[in-house]
């Protein structure tokens, strides 16, 4: 009797906190049931719950523990430390190698105080090489970000309900997918201008019908299953199925996707501003070579040294997302 | 009987996405900045029109009539090959007469590239999965993975500073000796121009520049298609009816290549033609690297000097060659796998 007059009291403890906890737990408890493989609603006992944690995540990291997924999580590890803390390691600042900046020693060979040479206006090309790590990673996460929960939710609604409204919306996907990336990121920054937004609002438009795609396979199997029609039959919804049922199963093809488009969209990026069609002011690698392209003989470190960091960074992203392939699903293995 | 039925399905579920990519053509085409009047006249070389003529200039061009009016008078000039007439990139040139001088060289580069990846590919994709772990399975591995993540442009240019500038050996830019004239136009074809007016010369020199474009074209396909055909073939050499082969007594090479090769084939296939997509972009970067004068080319000018007609005619052509290649992809699948036809 006295134990449950203390639960009661331990509740009432519980209501006093506020409102911003109470979200933020709701958010961070649905996102990681969303993502994290274990993650599961306490419809299992405490002690069942915690069992089943330690042992998927042990075989998740387990199968984790590969020399080259390593090497791949170094490498973006290092390119996101770059973007993040570009003022703490690079050699000058900002506005030493920024847009205003002019010095003499243009496109000088490597020397002692620039240890990868000089490019346009003098400016120290590991400088830019440095800061120019931020352009690439925060023009690509909202574009993929973007197509990734625009897709999720086009394609369980069209999987979902099927009939006329898959085939409108696959159609639609169809025919965005007829039109290779680049022709098409090319024709909408003809149209809205060469600006950062539009550059990333491109290359999200572009993912979404692939992510759309990817996640329809999976809910059309998902959803003859028999759990599916037992939550129809307890009175869930359609969009408490979609969305809490159906969603966690179906997620895993689209976490490896968005790695491996990741680097796609730096390669992307890379591409259209080599071709001239990004903003300019920005330090990006694309820019740098672009500007350094007619000087390949006789400066070469100032074109081939960003080429080699596009490089660097695309094999992190896809050995990342090789690994995480291998270990999520075992089946798939590439190894 | 079914082979045929599972063509013509194809064939007819390619029809609405034409349509739809015509119509998106059409839809982007006219949200493009400036207006396509003043283009025309600006290229007829009056600088400063009145109003009055720029709304003479609409009128011929029939940009003041409704726009269903205009999309399906789009839709008919596009069948008759009427795709308006260039303004900066060649001074009244027909678009048509545009893309027909420029297209040979962008197959001729994409063709080469996409033979040479695809059997390239698959020999290197069997070879890393039957040596697997050993010294010519990371190899493969490692190269294929640095093909993937490589952007072509950084490719090309490392290959035309080390093996054209360092080490002279090839040439860095162009399709031809500029010296030599083109030879005479009866397919439009560099190689088989040359062949047809007899001068063998002009081919080994054509071969000889695009030696370092189509080398890495194919770098970065090859290496998707290795990745692939490794992936399906390591799925397939575990099953059951390898096994039954080889306890058969068949020759190993027989195993590999009648019986694992063949069904490996499939989803390698499909990513053959996906990666079609990822040629005809590669190709505008590698146009644009080593100075081709092909289609890509074409393209990125079109956006530069803002040429309304070209950019929509270029758009469209590139995107019906890569659903034709999808549609030649599914037809080959429909082939190979017999289990998709009933």
């Amino acid at each position: 009797m006295e134990e449950y007059q203390i639960e009661i009291s331990e509740e009432d403890e519980r209501q006093e906190e506020s409102a911003t906890k109470k979200v933020l737990k709701w958010f961070s408890k649905n996102l990681l049931f969303l993502i994290l493989p274990g993650s599961r609603l306490e419809d299992l006992t405490i002690r069942q719950m915690e069992y089943e944690k330690l042992i998927s995540k042990r075989k998740f990291i387990r199968r984790l523990k590969s020399v080259l997924t390593i090497i791949g999580i170094l490498i973006v590890l290092a390119i996101v430390t770059l973007a993040i803390f570009p003022h703490w390691i690079s050699p000058y600042t900002f506005a030493e190698v920024g847009r205003l900046a002019v010095y003499t020693g243009v496109w000088d060979p490597p020397s002692p105080e620039h240890l990868l040479g000089q490019g346009a206006m003098g400016r120290d090309v590991l400088g830019r090489i440095i800061f120019g790590a931020r352009a690439s990673l925060t023009i690509a996460l909202p574009a993929i970000s973007f197509s990734v929960i625009l897709g999720i939710m086009i394609g369980i609604i069209a999987a979902y309900y099927g009939g006329w409204l898959d085939a409108v919306i696959m159609r639609l996907c169809d025919i965005l997918l007829a039109f290779p990336g680049l022709v098409l990121a090319l024709v909408f920054i003809a149209i809205w201008g060469q600006q950062i937004q539009y550059i990333m609002l491109a290359w999200g438009i572009l993912g979404v019908p692939y992510y759309a795609r990817l996640i329809r396979g999976n809910v059309l199997q998902a959803r003859a299953l028999p759990y599916i029609e037992a939550a129809k039959v307890a009175g869930a919804g359609s969009w408490r199925i979609m969305f809490r049922h159906i969603l966690p199963n179906v997620i895993q093809p689209i976490i490896i996707s968005f790695t491996f488009d990741i680097g796609g969209v730096i390669l992307g990026l890379a591409g259209l501003a080599y071709l001239g069609f990004s903003d300019a002011s920005l330090i990006e690698w694309g820019n740098d070579i672009n500007a350094a392209r007619v000087y390949l003989y006789s400066a070469p470190w100032a074109s081939l040294m960003p080429g080699f960091m596009i490089l660097l960074t695309v094999l992190g992203f896809m050995l990342v997302g090789d690994g995480l392939r291998d270990a999520l699903d075992p089946r798939l293995r590439n190894l | 009987m079914s082979m045929l039925k599972y063509f013509f399905k194809r064939i007819l579920a390619m029809v609405p996405v034409i349509f739809g990519v015509m119509t998106l053509t059409f839809i982007l085409s006219r949200m493009m900045p400036g207006n396509p009047a003043l283009a025309m006249l600006e290229a007829q070389g009056i600088a400063k029109p009145n109003p009055e003529v720029i709304r003479a200039m609409e009128k011929a061009l029939g940009l003041d009539q409704p726009i269903i009016i205009q999309y399906f008078r789009y839709l008919a000039d596009l069948f008759t090959g009427q795709w308006g007439t260039s303004v900066s990139i060649a001074r009244n040139q027909p678009v048509w007469d545009l893309i027909m001088q420029r297209l040979p060289l962008t197959i001729d580069l994409a063709l080469f590239s996409m033979l040479i990846a695809s059997l390239l590919g698959i020999r290197a994709g069997v070879i890393s999965s039957t040596h697997r772990n050993k010294a010519r399975d990371t190899v493969v591995r490692g190269m294929a993975l640095i093909g993937v993540a490589v952007p072509v442009f950084f490719l090309g240019m490392l290959l035309q500073y080390l093996l054209g500038f360092v080490f002279p050996i090839f040439p860095t830019t162009g399709h031809k000796n500029f010296i030599y004239p083109n030879p005479e136009f009866v397919t439009g074809f560099y190689m088989i121009d040359s062949l047809i007016s007899g001068e063998i010369y002009k081919i080994f020199d054509y071969l000889y520049h695009m030696i370092l474009p189509v080398f890495c074209l194919s770098f970065i396909t090859l290496a998707g298609i290795t990745r692939q055909t490794r992936s399906s073939m390591l799925e397939i050499l575990e099953q059951d009816y390898v096994r039954t082969a080889r306890a058969k007594g068949c020759k190993e090479r027989d195993v590999i290549h009648s019986h694992a090769l063949k069904n490996a084939l499939i989803p390698t296939v499909t990513v053959i033609g996906l990666n079609f997509a990822a040629l005809l972009t590669g190709a505008v970067l590698t146009e644009s690297t080593f100075g081709l004068a092909g289609i890509g080319n074409l393209l990125i000018f079109s956006i530069y000097l803002t040429d309304y007609w070209v950019l929509s005619a270029v758009v469209f052509l590139i995107t019906l060659i890569f659903i034709f290649a999808t549609l030649f992809t599914d037809l080959l699948y429909g082939i190979l796998d017999p289990r998709i036809r009933y």
